[in-house]
């Protein structure tokens, strides 16, 4: 017990840069998605075509791929210096924004046309009818699989462990290398669970406000 | 009484289908006009050309005054800029087979989003509208609820007060009670004939014979794209002239 409160510390402090990466990642990642979903689904074919490559390329390659692009040959090419978190936020805000802007695409085309068409018969601007009937009930569509999502990218922070960023994989890593003891891992699995724990429960949450259109309630 | 409505020489293709030929079709202010005919013979579609949800190849349509689609001497129509066309589609009200209300929205707001959004009504002007226009349709009571929790006959009657809460110069029905169990129909049919007892300007697209009757100042038969017989109801009804008609009526009948 005393060498997992000797190992704690260190191991909180990689969860806090996880949750760190975990949050910018989220919170970037969410809206950029739905400019390249309208954009794949734009009638000026250049712009379609700018989209779906940013899809097709960001879904079909490894994110670990993508982390050592941006960490090592991006600085490289550009003779920039870019550090382990930016290039790894960067990297996970691209590669997240490809998963939902195809989400958001199927949630939009879910949409019953009788939905636009009522919108155009009131004399709705297309802003209007966006904004106003279709993304309020898309959301309802793409909640489960944003919370997929969501859940998968806690997982996932521990990939930025490849570029030596210090987030608690790395930091477990570490721990277990330096005492041959597996412990640090354990701990780690538990502070992992823990976090999609809490995840789950604030996921529910939101699914359960949007899941239905019932009678207002208070 | 003035045409507040008129289609001249109306065609539209889809590919190379000819969905409406050659048609001609005025309604005047405050006329109730019904579209009756087999289905898929470009009733609806010709319904649809009025507020652009179509778009026509060739002909002229004029709404209240303003043309806002014509074409040139054999050329393909042309429609006016889209923001004036808006204007124009904003003086028509839609009321769609599936009612097409805003699921995320209660009744209420259903009926006040677009006098909102798109007439800058304020919002308690637009309440209080939409409240005397779900009463009109008996639908007050339920004014909180969303479409989820109503029947469909009650979703047709804010479907309709949502039409109407535009202030339209016109209000187009395109086969409003053909999703409706036949028992509630009628609470439909009621609403809308006691517009037409109010002079509201309608055009509706149906296959309730009885109503067609009834109701409208003014009945259109149509048949595979063909405008085949306008008339009274009187003259449609008793004495159709088209042997097609006659073969439609009596098999409506039955």
């Amino acid at each position: 017990m005393s060498y997992v409160s000797e190992i704690l510390p260190p191991l909180l402090q990689g969860a806090v840069v996880s949750v760190e990466l975990f949050v910018i990642t989220l919170v970037l990642s969410l809206p950029l998605g739905l400019p390249f979903a309208f954009g794949e689904m734009s009638r000026f074919r250049p712009i379609r075509w700018i989209c779906k490559v940013f899809v097709f390329v960001f879904r079909g390659t490894p994110l670990m791929l993508q982390l050592f692009f941006f960490y090592f040959f991006f600085p490289l090419a550009l003779n920039i210096d870019i550090p382990a978190f930016p290039a790894a936020v960067l990297t996970f805000v691209l590669n997240y924004a490809a998963y939902f802007a195809e989400i958001y695409r199927g949630g939009i085309l879910s949409i019953d046309r009788g939905q636009y068409e009522a919108a155009h018969s009131l004399g709705l601007s297309k802003a209007q009818t966006t904004f106003g009937i279709i993304i309020p009930q898309a959301m309802r569509v793409v909640l489960p699989p944003v919370s997929n999502e969501a859940i998968t990218l806690v997982k996932d922070t521990a990939l930025a462990s490849v570029i030596s960023m210090s987030e608690m994989m790395r930091v477990s890593e570490g721990i277990v290398n330096r005492d041959y003891n597996l412990t640090a891992y354990v701990v780690a699995a538990a502070i992992y669970l823990f976090f999609t724990f809490i995840l789950t429960l604030v996921l529910n949450h939101v699914e359960a406000h949007f899941s239905t259109y019932t009678r207002k309630e208070n | 009484m003035s045409a507040i409505l008129e289609m001249k020489n109306i065609n539209k293709y889809f590919g190379d289908f000819h969905a409406l030929k050659d048609i001609n079709f005025s309604v005047e202010d405050g006329e109730t006009a019904a579209i009756i005919g087999p289905s898929g013979s470009g009733k609806s579609t010709l319904l649809r050309c009025i507020n652009c949800l179509t778009k026509i190849t060739t002909g002229s349509i004029t709404l209240n005054g303003k043309t806002f689609v014509d074409t040139p001497e054999g050329g393909a129509a042309k429609y006016i800029p889209d923001k004036e066309l808006k204007s124009v589609i904003s003086q028509t009200g839609m009321v769609f087979q599936h009612f097409n209300l805003f699921p995320h929205m209660t009744c209420l707001e259903n009926v006040i989003y677009a006098p909102i959004k798109v007439k800058k009504v304020p919002k308690d002007k637009a309440v209080k509208r939409a409240e005397e226009l779900l009463d009109l349709v008996g639908m007050l009571e339920h004014k909180d609820q969303y479409p989820e929790m109503i029947s469909g006959g009650q979703k047709q009657r804010v479907a309709i007060a949502r039409g109407l809460a535009m202030d339209p110069e016109i209000m187009l029905f395109d086969e409003p009670t053909s999703a409706l169990d036949p028992e509630i129909t009628g609470e439909v049919l009621n609403v809308m004939k006691s517009l037409s007892e109010q002079h509201v300007t309608m055009i509706v697209v149906t296959h309730e014979m009885g109503f067609a009757r009834e109701v409208a100042d003014k009945v259109a038969f149509m048949n595979q794209g063909e405008l085949l017989e306008t008339g009274t109801s009187e003259e449609i009804f008793t004495q159709p002239k088209s042997q097609r008609l006659q073969d439609f009526l009596s098999s409506m009948i039955r």
